[in-house]
């Protein structure tokens, strides 16, 4: 294969920017996933019945630490790619690794947060508002949940075969996908939690 | 040690949290509908741009063009998908 070594390791071949360019096709598409989730969630927001209204559920601090530990964490997987691009691997895959407990952490909150709605009997089943809410977040939530399991196995790539134009690559890609979902909670974050709260 | 962190990833941080900051004005200063929406779209944008920009390196290599050209397009979707259905269902305009 054809090797460009004034690149990064992870564009170093065409099929690898041919993978990188694929991925962000992909992610235009997801971007239009969570529009769509977006658009019923804005209309059926105030679709509430005789279930609770999102002023009544939505608490500040869950979601506070949820943001910062998912900013965070985006932070921290760039300054992964950054070692990456050093060549340093060590220093890889402790970003990697300090990004997924971020993440972990972050699903941690949320699954507690889904557990108080419904004791405060906001069910998926509940009304509009709520199966939409739920809807909308669990999308996000399951994506992150995919991205651990995927961070892992990139994790053990790494540490197996080391740093090569192939796994940066992957790792590259990982990378793209996390910020990714990072810029969808800023949505969530703005338009339906503290829009909700305001 | 200190190549670990370049500077340009620590001031996006601090730009990514500070853009957050910002946005919960919306929710312990009281403002009207309109001036809280204003900041929420300003700060979420801003923050969507600044991911996208010192994060994901979307400008970094030649086919940097399809790449915020494509990433633009289906913004673009996304928003005529979202204000078209609110301008028919809750707007009734």
């Amino acid at each position: 294969m054809k090797m460009d070594h004034s690149l990064p390791l992870e564009y170093s071949s065409k099929q690898n920017d041919l993978n990188i360019f694929g991925f962000w096709v992909f992610l235009a598409a997801e971007i239009m996933l969570f529009a769509t989730l977006f658009t019923s969630y804005f209309t059926l927001e105030h679709r509430t019945g005789t279930g609770p209204s999102g002023l009544e559920i939505f608490e500040i601090t869950p979601v506070l630490v949820e943001t910062f530990v998912l900013l965070t964490s985006s932070f921290v997987i760039g300054l992964g790619i950054h070692a990456m691009r050093l060549g340093n691997k060590k220093a890889t895959l402790i970003f990697f690794g300090i990004t997924l407990a971020l993440g972990a952490v972050f699903l941690g909150f949320e699954i507690e947060e889904f557990i108080t709605y419904v004791h405060e009997g906001a069910t998926l089943q509940t009304s509009a508002f709520t199966a939409m809410l739920m809807t909308t977040l669990g999308t996000h939530g399951a994506h992150v949940t995919f991205g651990l399991f995927w961070g892992i196995s990139i994790m053990i790539q790494v540490k197996k075969n080391g740093l090569t134009p192939k796994t940066a690559n992957k790792s590259f890609i990982f990378s793209l996908y996390w910020h990714f979902l990072d810029v969808v909670w800023i949505f969530i974050f703005s338009f339906i939690y503290l829009k909700g709260m305001m | 040690m200190k190549e670990l962190f370049p500077a340009k990833q620590i001031t996006g941080f601090v730009a990514s949290i500070l853009l957050t900051v910002v946005a919960l004005a919306v929710y312990f200063l009281n403002l009207s509908f309109a001036a809280g929406m204003t900041i929420l779209l300003i700060t979420a944008f801003a923050q969507a741009l600044l991911q996208l920009v010192v994060f994901m390196h979307a400008g970094e290599t030649e086919d940097k063009g399809y790449i915020y050209g494509k990433v633009a397009f289906m913004m673009f979707a996304a928003i005529v998908t979202i204000l078209g259905t609110l301008f028919l269902f809750i707007w009734d305009m």
